[in-house]
């Protein structure tokens, strides 16, 4: 199978246009935070410019509480990654090897909670909160991101033990291993792919999530999209200072994708080398 | 090599943990905050509160929470609370929210009696609503007990309308504006012409002044559904000497004069930027500061916005006019802002109101002026020091005695037909109805509601 | 295949069925018990508000029962049938295209040097970011009257109007466009996992009898792709229903109705008219249309799949 020169070329083209569509967007918000409120909006836009400053970011960093909001939006995601694959990985594995027609029913449950639009969870879930003086800490922020992470946990690595082939599975179980052996010792090693793309998922999940965050938080625990939402006030325009606390806000979610992406390909090329 | 990734797998999961734990074990928030006095949940005390003095801070180490929009007063919250922590001992922290989760948010906690929040911003439009779901504290008693202290009279007239109803404060006046004209003094010597003094000829000089070719517009409107385009509809209602309520006090959207300013306003959007149907207050402050628009309707406390050259690029070229009203009426300019309210569920209610009175005393006024606040009294507008800084005060204190904190209805359904009229006006505004059938419906809708 | 392996481990296994199955149900019982304890309340209170009506802030608190008032009304509702069909757009618009953009994506980024590895990781980033920024970044970026795209191609001679976000026709692809510029790269990443997990074999097999690549990937790949295409147009699906950051930030549901979808609807009704028993209502229709749907899906692909 022989690449043509002209597939090559178009490969390239169409890579470059992928890249340039994705991030165009983010140019323009890293520009934006280094601009002054008054240039962030000059026409012609100004995309090379060398009136910039620091401002912005000495601003959040000094007069808001982003550190706060940075070190809240962590805590979350981490806690509710860390539940939801806790829960969801053996539970996706479980339903996925089983065949009782029970277990099997009750992945539709977990779907059913996918479907349901958030808002209807919300109210109820704030009394039951309120009730119980959980308002404004982390877990309760963390609890309800975890049902619907989870949710997607389990359906994503139902999906990807199906398409893991059984033998070994079997072989151990025959050799009188238990499932429980059987799932850590041979099927978990070899879902991490699946791991990796349900953690991403996650944190994206909890990290990305508003209505929760502003339901549920107290001014202790704010998020950092909450954050940013009072950076931009209604009246003054603060594109600097939001650009500024967005690009910061990348900052970490983007160390662990990329963290993660590197080990995704370790794990993908350990997956390879089974034949 | 299997060994080893699946070694660093559990090494993330560890870390994740710990992190988990971490979360668990920092302490949550109190949802209710403990003061270390015993203070009255709602009644005053009976001994008249005196100013704390050097040694004396009857609330030293009570902790408040202070709910804010996020307009332009906030710089003078952060400015000024530390101060007040110096002077009183009583912690402030500071929550700012945008206009729609700060009502969402704070709905929340009245409704569900959290008390998150001590203290609160409320927009003017909101004191029929709070007074009567009585989320607030009627202030009235605290007022006459400390009577001396506030200098009452000197608080503007229409300024009280930023918390009163039916006779009660439920919250109390903390950033009064003025609907104002800003206008590029530049480009109107330019064409050798005065800002216009009445409504037709504002539209008449939108016209004049507009340059599409040259991307330079006659005026800037707020056309964005919701809230917005809400608020800008009504001004225009205000400044044609109608009203959304009839003499009744019952509400009449779609009454002949009110369908005839809609289609006024709806001609101003031509001699307006292309985007102006969807401005949010945000972009309409953009087009003007960054040159686009000749004239623009707006609220006093952004003026001192203009000279600030690291958002503006009109500085020195704006200046402010009354807004101009219609021929032959009787002038009265539009007022809003907001006042400033104690939670009923409150369990520091003293302290908040110490906050309340420090906040608005004359000198205090001055430094909350300086770091972006609005002003509420007669002797921050003809202070002359203020004066010099900011030569425009004249005209706020004319429009302010000649306010009309009314022409948003402030009753307890307001936010019913701020959401009717939101989504009507701009649907006329899009083109998809008439301004007739706009009207219609929202009055349809707000009657709707109310049953 | 199911059927030999029983029969095999009935024979050979000291162990029962119901020993191995007791297992599977001790791996998802701590899942099961989470969810149970503190989803359940607030399903329950969901489903039974939405036959009364119940205003959350009367002071009363009063809930008068409606029967199933609050559903017919909802289809009498014009605004509600709006925000259904536009839902409908929105989700079948995203979807479709996310799915075969994401899967040409992860076919392009699929290199295992360190270039394609770098290009990857950025790709990843509009996911990253909060959707409420996602949506204030392209607001600004589709403000007729500032922003870069308008811009730019009012330069190429296209009419603007009062923009992407501003004219009726434009506002709903435009709001599709930002969905498609955050959420392609994680369809991306679950089709690069799936491609990775697939067997080699069955390629050899057809390289020997000179299948050309194109047919390697009609015939092998997208069939062995399956459960991942099903895994990625069921989330993406609902996920798609449940869209709110995006137009909270962007329209507001607007200009006029354009771009008002139920679940936006959902939020207005209920958090900013407090009508919680009609938000329940519009909730439960909502979901019921996922449901139906999800159904489908799993129904037509997993049927294929045996």
């Amino acid at each position: 199978m022989r690449i043509s020169k002209l597939e090559s070329i178009i490969r390239g083209i169409l890579i470059f246009l992928a890249v340039l569509f994705f991030m165009f967007p983010i140019f323009w918000l890293l520009t934006t935070a280094f601009k002054f409120g008054r240039d962030a909006f000059a026409i012609p836009p100004k995309w090379i410019f060398f009136d910039f400053t620091l401002k912005n970011f000495q601003d959040i960093w000094a007069n808001t509480k982003t550190p706060r909001y940075l070190l809240n939006s962590i805590i979350v995601s981490a806690g509710a990654t860390t539940l939801s694959l806790l829960l969801g990985v053996p539970a996706g594995y479980a339903i996925a090897r089983s065949k009782s027609p029970l277990i099997n029913t009750s992945s539709y449950f977990f779907l059913l909670l996918l479907m349901i639009p958030p808002i209807a969870m919300l109210i109820p879930f704030y009394l039951v909160m309120r009730d119980l003086h959980l308002l404004g800490s982390y877990a309760a922020l963390i609890t309800l991101d975890t049902i619907f992470d989870a949710a997607f946990v389990v359906w994503m690595m139902r999906s990807y033990f199906q398409d893991v082939p059984q033998e070994m599975e079997e072989a151990a179980l025959v050799d009188g291993a238990s499932p429980l052996q059987a799932f850590i010792k041979i099927a978990l090693p070899l879902s991490v792919p699946g791991v990796v793309a349900s953690a991403l998922y996650c944190i994206i999940f909890s990290w990305n999530d508003f209505l929760f965050a502003l339901m549920l938080t107290s001014p202790k625990t704010k998020t950092i999209p909450l954050g940013i939402m009072a950076s931009f006030s209604s009246v003054e325009i603060s594109w600097g200072k939001m650009a500024a606390m967005s690009l910061i806000a990348i900052i970490p979610a983007l160390i662990i994708a990329l963290f993660l992406n590197r080990y995704f390909v370790q794990g993908l090329t350990m997956g390879s080398a089974k034949g | 090599m299997k060994r080893n990734n699946y070694l660093l797998s559990i090494l993330i999961i560890a870390a994740l943990l710990v992190t988990l734990l971490a979360a668990c074990g920092a302490p949550a928030a109190p949802t209710a905050e403990t003061p270390k006095e015993e203070a009255p949940a709602a009644q005053p005390t009976e001994k008249p509160a005196e100013a704390p003095k050097e040694a004396e801070k009857p609330f030293a180490g009570a902790e408040l929470t202070l709910a804010s929009m996020t307009d332009q007063y906030v710089t003078a919250f952060q400015y000024l609370i530390p101060k007040f922590e110096e002077e009183t001992g009583i912690k402030i922290t500071l929550d700012e929210l945008g206009y729609v989760d700060l009502y969402s948010k704070l709905t929340a906690d009245f409704v569900a009696h959290t008390g998150n929040y001590d203290l609160m911003t409320v927009d003017i439009v909101w004191s029929g609503e709070y007074a009567q779901n009585k989320y607030t504290l009627p202030l009235d008693d605290f007022m006459a007990r400390d009577k001396e202290q506030l200098a009452l009279d000197d608080i503007m007239p229409v300024a009280w309308t930023l918390g009163e109803w039916e006779g009660k404060h439920w919250a109390y006046p903390l950033a009064g504006y003025a609907n104002v004209l800003n206008y590029r003094k530049d480009v109107f010597a330019e064409a050798g012409m005065e800002p216009p003094k009445t409504q037709e000829e504002l539209l008449e000089y939108a016209q004049k002044l507009t340059k599409p070719d040259e991307d330079f517009y006659g005026i800037a409107l707020l056309g964005a559904k919701g809230p917005a385009v809400a608020q800008d509809y009504m001004v225009f209602v205000q400044q044609h000497g109608s009203s959304i309520l009839d003499e009744n006090g019952n509400v009449a959207i779609n009454t002949p004069k009110n369908v005839e300013v809609l289609e006024f306003f709806g001609e101003l959007f031509k001699y307006a930027p292309p985007g102006a149907t969807d401005y949010w207050w945000d972009q309409r402050e953009t087009a003007f500061r960054s040159g686009k628009v000749a004239m623009m309707e707006g609220w006093s406390i952004a003026r001192a916005g203009y000279e600030n050259p690291e958002i503006s690029s009109v500085v020195g070229k704006v200046d402010i006019a009354l807004a101009p009203v219609a021929e032959g009426m009787e002038p009265k300019y539009g007022f809003g802002g907001w006042g400033i309210g104690i939670n009923a569920d409150s369990k520091n209610a003293e302290a908040a109101w110490e906050f309340i009175k420090w906040l608005s005393s004359p000198d205090i006024q001055k430094e909350w002026i300086r770091h972006d606040g609005a002003p509420i009294r007669r002797s921050t507008l003809e202070d002359p020091e203020l004066n010099k800084e900011y030569p425009w005060f004249p005209v706020l204190l004319e429009s302010f005695e000649n306010g009309d904190g009314d022409y948003r209805p402030r009753i307890p359904q307001y936010s019913i037909i701020q959401d009717a009229l939101g989504t009507t006006v701009n649907a006329y505004l899009v083109g998809e109805m008439s301004a007739q059938e706009a009207l219609d419906q929202a009055q349809a809708q707000v009657e709707e509601a109310l049953k | 295949m199911f059927r030999i392996t029983a029969n095999r481990m009935r024979t050979k296994s000291r162990q029962s069925i119901f020993f191995i199955e007791k297992h599977y149900l001790l791996l998802l019982a701590p899942l099961l018990i989470f969810v149970a304890v503190i989803a359940l309340y607030p399903l329950f209170f969901s489903f039974y508000i939405s036959f009364f009506k119940y205003r959350l802030t009367d002071p009363n608190q009063t809930r008068t029962f409606l029967g199933l008032a609050n559903y017919v009304n909802a289809f009498h509702d014009k605004v509600v049938l709006t925000a259904i069909r536009n839902t409908l757009v929105f989700v079948a618009g995203t979807v479709g295209i996310e799915l075969m953009l994401g899967l040409g994506l992860a076919l392009l980024f699929a290199g295992e040097g360190r270039g394609m590895r770098t290009l990857r990781s950025w790709l990843i980033i509009p996911m990253a970011l909060p959707s409420l920024v996602v949506g204030l970044v392209w607001k600004s970026l589709y403000n007729v009257d500032f922003g870069v795209i308008p811009y730019y191609l009012k330069q190429l001679g296209v009419e603007m109007g009062r923009g992407p976000l501003g004219e009726i026709k434009l506002a709903m692809p435009a709001v599709i466009l930002i969905d498609i510029w955050q959420w392609t790269p994680l369809v991306m990443i679950i089709f690069l996992a799936g491609l990775k997990s697939l067997p080699h074999d069955p390629y050899e097999a057809a390289r020997v009898d000179g299948a050309s690549r194109w047919q390697s990937f009609w015939h092998i790949t997208l069939p062995l792709l399956k459960p991942t295409i099903l895994i990625v147009l069921l989330l993406r699906t609902m996920q798609g229903f449940k869209v709110f950051d995006i137009i909270y930030a962007t329209t507001g549901g607007g200009p006029g109705t354009a771009t008002t979808v139920l679940n936006y609807h959902i939020y207005t009704v209920g958090m900013v008219f407090f009508k919680m028993g009609y938000a329940a209502a519009l909730a439960n229709i909502l979901l019921v249309i996922v449901a139906i749907l999800a159904i489908l899906y799993i129904i037509v692909l997993e049927r294929q799949q045996l």
